[in-house]
């Protein structure tokens, strides 16, 4: 069962905030390094890439290598000028994108 | 028994039949609230044969003390006596003391000098590092590593030689090794030395889904909670408001349970339960069930633990709990108390020995270094495969008094779970 992300970052900010963001995806980020009992290489599955956008602009991207921990966390900072949606994106090596998206009220 | 009787038998079991139509109708009324919760009562709760966790050493530990048998062998009635002068190793008995595969190194309790750089040593045994001083003969060096008991009935330290783990040229190697040890340990940093080490403190918040994974759970317990069975059923079914209903049921738990003559955990009854309702099978150990048992804690979050003490049954339990806990298990002989009563608030290298109190409120709890949630049946599971003993499976009844012990030793704690810890 894919566990979906999780975010965290504020409802409502004033204009011109720096605010935080806390994203979080569930996942194993099998290197690709490891072997099973039988000596086989375990193949590799990680989350390769993340991006967020506010309001269809990119905001913070990142390319994921294998030596990122299971269940990547990333945190950053974003300066909010208007009120608008988040939109967060994972990538897979299988292709999988799964994306989650958090609104904001800016006054 | 009569005819009569027969057909006043049949009348009892229809009238049942209405009683639970009517409840399904009317939702959960005031009297069914008072009445014994429906559990499967057969089965075993957890697979049998019980199979080890993946990963776990795969140890035939059969010639020693359970949890559930006694099999170990006696302690020495009386020192053995050597008839010359040890001839050993010294440079041998200083890989021996440092070797972490034959129970964990002598240095996980003692500090021996330069022995292991010094790095982490424990202090839940004196410090060696002048015992070459202390003019001690071979023999008594040599008693005493093989089996403590014959000087002292209550040591903790492990049976090295009686329970086979070092033979006595092993243990030849460990004395003369022992009387090279003149001068104090040469600590690299004040964190190596255990009586300086600061006990480790817990300061994640557990209730941040972000910090902490074990919160998923909550998330898919909610899921599970409105999932309909093959029968159609569901827990929402009779429970339909689970943050009133559970407010504080988890905080009574674990009890004592009449219909099967054991103590029942959270987890336990969730799969006796959830079998004899719903008709869905969730097994201790199991992802549903570990699921289901921290949501059932976390809706009871912030209760003081307040299990029952007082009824002859549940007093009885915590005396075999309090039992079981004072039993030496294993390869290494090790009771509970061993490590959390006399040895609490030392180190195991790096490891703290925590006390008792503290070690049952935030269970299930997060593991940070596997990755899992663990539940506390597992706990103890681990505790034993770590001291070499082996485990019993998660329904044992042991771990049922183990747990309500613990849990009587926990009283007025607030639950707080998912826990997180290393």
């Amino acid at each position: 069962m894919a566990e979906k992300p999780r975010l965290k970052l504020p409802k409502e900010a004033k204009k011109g905030d720096i605010i935080e963001i806390k994203t979080l995806i569930p996942h194993i980020m099998e290197s690709g390094q490891r072997k099973d009992k039988d000596g086989k290489t375990i193949p590799r599955k990680i989350i390769n890439k993340f991006t967020a956008e506010f309001n269809g602009k990119p905001v913070f991207s990142a390319t994921i290598e294998p030596a990122v921990a299971a269940n990547p966390y990333l945190q950053f900072t974003a300066k909010v000028e208007e009120s608008g949606t988040f939109k967060f994106s994972w990538t897979d090596d299988d292709g999988t994108v799964t994306t989650a998206e958090e609104q904001i009220t800016v006054a | 028994m009569t005819r009569s009787g027969i057909v006043a038998g049949g009348l009892a079991v229809a009238a049942v039949i209405v009683a639970s139509a009517l409840l399904f109708t009317n939702g959960v009324s005031a009297q069914s609230a008072k009445r014994a919760p429906q559990l499967e009562t057969k089965d075993d709760a957890s697979a049998r044969p019980w199979k080890r966790y993946a990963g776990w050493p795969a140890r035939d530990e059969a010639k020693f003390n359970t949890l559930g048998n006694l099999a170990s062998p006696p302690p020495p009635t009386a020192p053995r006596k050597l008839s010359a002068p040890i001839d050993g190793d010294a440079k041998k008995g200083a890989e021996l003391v440092a070797d972490r595969n034959r129970g964990g190194s002598c240095l996980a309790c003692h500090t021996m000098g330069p022995a292991g750089g010094a790095a982490l040593p424990g202090n839940v045994g004196p410090d060696l590092s002048e015992l070459g001083n202390a003019g001690r003969e071979d023999e008594w060096l040599f008693n005493y590593v093989y089996d403590a008991r014959v000087y002292n009935p209550d040591t903790v330290m492990p049976p090295w030689g009686g329970h086979g783990i070092f033979n006595d040229q092993e243990i030849g190697d460990i004395v003369v090794f022992l009387k090279t040890l003149k001068s104090p340990a040469p600590y690299k940093t004040e964190l190596d030395n255990p009586d300086k080490r600061p006990a480790p403190v817990e300061k994640r918040d557990n209730l941040d889904p972000i910090e902490n994974p074990g919160m998923w759970a909550v998330d898919k317990a909610q899921e599970l909670w409105k999932q309909k069975s093959s029968i159609g059923f569901s827990c929402n079914t009779c429970h339909s408001e689970p943050k009133e209903t559970f407010k504080t049921w988890a905080a009574s738990m674990p009890k004592w349970e009449p219909r099967l003559n054991k103590v029942l955990g959270v987890e336990e009854f969730v799969t006796r339960h959830t079998k004899a309702t719903t008709g869905d099978v969730w097994l201790m150990e199991t992802d549903e069930n570990r699921a289901m048992a921290v949501y059932l804690r976390y809706l009871a979050n912030g209760t003081p633990i307040a299990i029952d003490t007082s009824s002859a049954d549940s007093k009885a339990a915590i005396e075999r709990g309090k039992a079981l806990s004072q039993r030496k298990v294993g390869e290494l002989n090790f009771a509970c108390t061993d490590c959390h009563g006399k040895s609490a608030n030392h180190w195991i290298r790096g490891q703290w020995l925590g006390e008792p109190k503290g070690q049952f409120d935030h269970f299930p709890t997060w593991r940070t270094s596997l990755l899992a949630i663990w539940d506390i049946r597992q706990r103890f599971q681990w505790c034993q495969v770590n001291i070499r003993a082996d485990e019993l499976p998660p329904d044992a009844k042991e771990y049922g008094d183990l747990e309500i012990y613990l849990a009587s030793q926990n009283d007025g704690l607030k639950l707080n779970v998912p826990g997180i810890r290393h």
